[in-house]
């Protein structure tokens, strides 16, 4: 009969930042007889996923799994909700468009009457409606998280936070405290290395060796404990994901607004993130582009520079060290997707908890589903830069061969190939490529069946659109409401 | 092939897989394309797949095919999964459901908990904590619920008869202006240039032009693998039966199980296929381990009821074509390749090709090389999932009393398998994927139920305390049971619901 695996009995994590500590708390709640220590590392201004404070909607999942309330959030970390995304100037000078989150976006409105009835790209003056809830409500500025209980117009909105990112750390380390986490402030002094690839232990500054069955590499682009390991090897990305450098204007007054922009300039995009306690402009910027050209479009000198050497690590796992967040995987931290994918190593962690003798079978599952996951979310940025704006501007670009048939395949017919472990949907990829005007044809079958059932669906969306409208109230209003009741 | 004008689109091939194509091309491209369909009755159809899976549902839905019509047309009886028997061991069996067992718990997956308490001796078997598996042994039947319920745990399908559901889709195409010849094609013309297929041409002289073709002729794989001679990746050395005896009998007595039962036999299995008013039988097994008599008189002396006719001999071979869709010829069915029907897959494959057809129907004047090689890659995928599923039934098993399964129980399996395995026995765990067909629940119970038991499960499972478990899992048990009675029986519930069935003969 099978026996249950020997429980890890103490696991490191290096790296204090908004990822190791969240790490830290998914592997205490997992296993609560395991000793987790969280090891603070010199703070390293280059590691995206520490520092924007923001992900995509499978956090949300995450964070009610390891008890990492909502309203605690918005209460305590100036956290907002942001339904959707404005492109602008993807698709030629002018144009707009809008997506929103959520996998409920009916195939049906991809057809052509559809689109050009509603979302898609269009000039800043089109004043065409929105093609989807979510989007419908961003613009109109009302929305409030559903409640668990009755049926709400509101219910298929899905949405992604932005918070303060060390007010969410100074939270996450609260409830990393209550649940018995042990914090070291470090930093690492040395590492004790084994034979079959692993680390045994870790010298801390003031105190013996720390030895672990499992050691978390959170420490971000230093990934301190991965450096340690000679079978480590990386892959490079930069031939996909053009940005060499993330410049971060100074912080601009606090604005709500239920979307973030991303305006694609000469200079590379510029994602400008809203938020309770500041906006942020993050511009991803290729070579070749001037200081001059990098401050016209931040709109302001950058407060910070930071070099992007795009890449991941092939096996992010190896021996009994598991790199995540930056020390796993560095790209252009385009609107929430690094802390995304940090989150979704530690899902996967969690999907694939070790005792504690580490499995080699299980450790390579981990690693070719993180393949997948981190391939993935390239390949999401990457198709940003097939918007006609993008194209024209940039050199061509390498592209994997699923991005190359996803978007052969929607250009052709707006089909979209699944992803396995893909960030997004397949829907939402496709109202990606629409909101940056991508063109794109209709499909044989698309064709055949006419435009009523397009005409269809545009009619039930906006009677959704109309329920949600009248449900929902000015976000300002809830936020406001939220904040006074506590 | 001209812009503007209709595509002209050539079945061939009056068989299941040749009349879902026209239909299903008929009804969903209708304004852009004509459908004719070539079909002799001087060749007889194979008749494969008595036996769906739940997605035939889905077909039959999207054509816009009403249930009760569709099951009356074809003698057709639910189906909630298939009962195996004799392939671990001889004298143990298992159902494998079309549904889930129990429910994740704090991320962890139901069977860590339920290997945990099967340790400690407190857990009936797995089955027990799945509503299709109890339901299927209760010989009771009701749909599922929309919601996120129990009830809502389990799909279904149908076991019909295979040779009524062509006829059933011509009469369905017909009005929809598909056009049937009549004919025995002599010829496959061939552009001299390109080499793409231009014509059939028929024994009475008259030639039918076409800018697509769709390969339906069976194993003759006329156009695909005759005249294109797309190569042929057998894989026999995995999954050695290549023969099938098939017999129908009378039922013996009222009961109508909902679900299809896979005996494990000395040279193979042999299928039990309740339908409305007879059983469908059939051996499957290997031609180098036995001989077509000796399986004739095997499943004449294994199966119950009158016989209703003499055993049907049907030879196949398990493999596929390295490409389904070469030029402008698109294989759906046998002549694309074939599994054998263990896991009731073959009208899902004839099924999945007409859909990614359909996805990948040329838009303009011709087929681009793109939209073949996604076809292609799609298409060998599915084959190659299920592959592995099959041969993980043959493969994990104790049994070393015949030839055959020494064979099948030594045999080096795919890469792919043998990681899937090792993954398993190491650390219960299965390797996760969304595209293709069967999911972790299917590779559960195969695993389990043939035996199959991991050295190690998820630690997280021995965190909680057992006797807490055991009343958490006894709960379920009576959930389930508490359904299963609320169910009425499968006989029960079609009679009353008599649109369904058919006349008695």
């Amino acid at each position: 009969m099978s026996a249950a695996r020997e429980p890890l009995r103490r696991v490191a994590v290096v790296g204090a930042g908004q990822v190791g500590v969240l790490a830290a708390i998914a592997i205490k709640r997992a296993s609560p007889a395991t000793d987790v220590l969280v090891v603070g590392t010199p703070i390293d201004p280059v590691a995206f996923a520490d520092h924007i404070g923001t992900a995509l909607p499978f956090t949300n999942r995450l964070h009610d799994r390891l008890g990492v309330g909502e309203e605690a959030l918005v209460r305590r970390a100036g956290a907002s909700h942001r339904l959707a995304m404005r492109y602008t100037g993807w698709a030629g000078p002018g144009s707009i468009g809008l997506t929103a989150y959520g996998g409920a976006v009916d195939p049906k409105l991809n057809s052509a009457f559809a689109r050009e009835w509603g979302g898609g790209a269009h000039k800043a003056a089109g004043g065409a409606p929105a093609g989807s809830v979510g989007a419908a409500l961003a613009e109109a500025g009302r929305f409030m998280p559903p409640g668990g209980e009755a049926p709400s117009p509101l219910a298929e909105v899905d949405y992604a936070l932005r918070w303060n990112a060390p007010a969410y750390r100074d939270l996450l380390i609260g409830i990393a405290a209550q649940l018995g986490v042990r914090h070291h402030p470090g930093p690492v002094s040395a590492v004790q290395t084994t034979l079959d690839g692993g680390i045994a232990a870790i010298q801390l500054a003031g105190s013996d060796a720390v030895a672990a069955d499992l050691l978390v590499d959170a420490s971000g682009t230093a990934a301190l404990l991965s450096a340690a390991q000679p079978d480590r090897r990386w892959i490079d990305w930069r031939g996909a994901l053009p940005a060499r450098s993330l410049a971060v204007a100074p912080p601009a007054a606090p604005r709500l607004d239920l979307a973030d922009t991303i305006a694609f300039t000469d200079a590379g995009w510029c994602w400008e993130q809203a938020g309770r306690d500041g906006v942020t402009r993050f511009l991803a910027v290729p070579d070749d582009v001037s200081d001059a050209a990098v401050e016209a479009a931040l709109g302001a000198p950058p407060a910070d520079r930071f070099p992007i050497d795009a890449g991941r690590q092939e096996q992010p796992w190896t021996g009994n060290v598991v790199a995540i967040g930056d020390a796993a995987a560095r790209f252009e931290p385009l609107a929430g997707v690094a802390l995304d994918l940090a989150h979704r190593q530690i899902d996967l962690l969690l999907d694939l908890f070790p005792g504690r003798a580490i499995d080699p079978r299980e450790r390579a599952e981990y690693n070719r589903r993180f393949a997948l996951m981190a391939d993935g979310a390239r390949d999401w940025i990457a198709s940003h830069y097939a918007a006609p704006a993008a194209a024209h501007r940039l050199a061509a670009l390498e592209r994997s061969p699923a991005l190359d048939r996803m978007l052969d395949q929607f250009a052709r017919r707006q089909r979209l190939p699944i992803t396995e472990e893909a960030t997004v949907s397949t829907s939402e990829w496709a109202a990606l490529l629409h909101a940056l005007g991508v063109p794109a044809q209709r499909s044989a079958l698309s064709l055949a069946e006419g435009e009523a059932s397009g005409r269809r669906a545009a009619a039930a969306l906006d009677r959704k659109v109309a329920a949600a409208l009248d449900a929902a109230p000015p976000y300002g209003a809830w936020i406001a409401h939220v904040l006074r009741e506590g | 092939m001209s812009g503007g004008s209709k595509i002209r689109i050539v079945v061939l091939g009056g068989g299941t897989a040749g009349w879902m194509s026209a239909s299903a091309l008929a009804k969903l491209l209708g304004p852009r394309v004509t459908v004719t369909l070539i079909e002799s009755e001087d060749i007889g159809i194979v008749g494969v797949g008595e036996a769906t899976l739940p997605h035939i549902r889905g077909f039959v839905e999207r054509l816009g095919i009403d249930e009760a019509d569709f099951m009356r047309a074809t003698h057709a009886t639910y189906k909630l999964g298939i009962d195996f028997r004799d392939f671990g061991r001889i004298g143990e069996s298992y159902i494998h459901p079309f549904g889930t067992f129990g429910e994740k718990v704090a991320g962890v997956p139901f069977h860590h908990y339920w290997l945990e308490l099967a340790a400690r001796g407190m857990a009936g078997p797995i089955g027990d904590y799945s509503l299709a598996v109890e339901a299927a042994k209760a010989n009771r039947f009701a749909p599922p619920a929309e919601d996120d319920s129990l009830r809502s745990t389990y799909g279904y399908a149908y076991q019909f008869d295979a040779t009524l559901f062509g006829p059933y889709l011509r009469d369905f195409a017909l009005p929809l202006g598909v056009t049937r010849i009549e004919g025995l094609v002599t010829e496959v013309r061939q552009d001299a240039e390109s080499g793409d297929v231009t014509a059939l041409k028929l024994a009475d002289g008259r030639e039918i032009a076409g800018d697509i073709f769709v390969d339906c002729s069976g194993f003759r794989s006329l156009m695909l693998g005759a005249t294109l001679g797309e190569d042929w990746e057998d894989w026999s050395h995995w999954l050695p039966c290549d023969r099938a005896a098939a017999m129908p009998t009378a039922h013996v007595d009222q009961e109508i199980a909902p679900y299809t039962t896979a005996v494990a036999m000395p040279a193979g299995w042999r299928w039990r296929i309740p339908l409305q008013h007879r059983m469908g039988n059939g051996y499957v097994f290997a031609s180098a381990f036995l001989s077509e008599d000796e399986a004739c008189e095997a499943i004449r002396a294994a199966a119950s009821g009158d016989r209703l006719a003499e055993p049907r001999v049907l030879r196949f071979r398990p493999g596929r074509r390295r490409r389904s869709w070469s030029r402008n010829v698109v294989g759906v069915g046998l002549a694309s390749g074939f599994l054998e029907p263990l896991e009731s897959t073959s009208l899902y494959l004839a099924q999945i090709a007409i859909t990614y057809l359909i996805e990948l129907f040329p838009t303009g004047g011709r087929i681009d090389a793109r939209d073949r090689d996604e076809f292609n890659r799609l298409i060998d995928m599915e084959y190659d999932r299920i592959r592995d599923f099959l041969i993980l039934h043959y493969h994990a098993t104790t049994r070393d009393d015949a030839p055959f399964w020494d064979h099948v129980r030594t045999m080096t399996v795919p890469d792919t398998l043998e990681r899937k395995l090792e993954l398993w026995r190491e650390a219960g765990r299965v390797e996760l994927y969304s595209e293709g067909l069967f999911y972790d629940a299917s590779w559960i119970a195969v695993y389990l139920g043939q035996g199959v038991v991991p050295e190690r499960h998820d630690p997280r499972a021995a965190i909680p305390d057992p006797g807490r478990m055991c009343g958490a899992m006894d709960a379920l048990k009576a959930a389930i049971a508490g359904e299963v009675a609320a169910m009425p029986g499968h006989r029960a519930y079609l009679t009353a619901r008599a649109e369904r069935l058919a006349a008695a003969p």
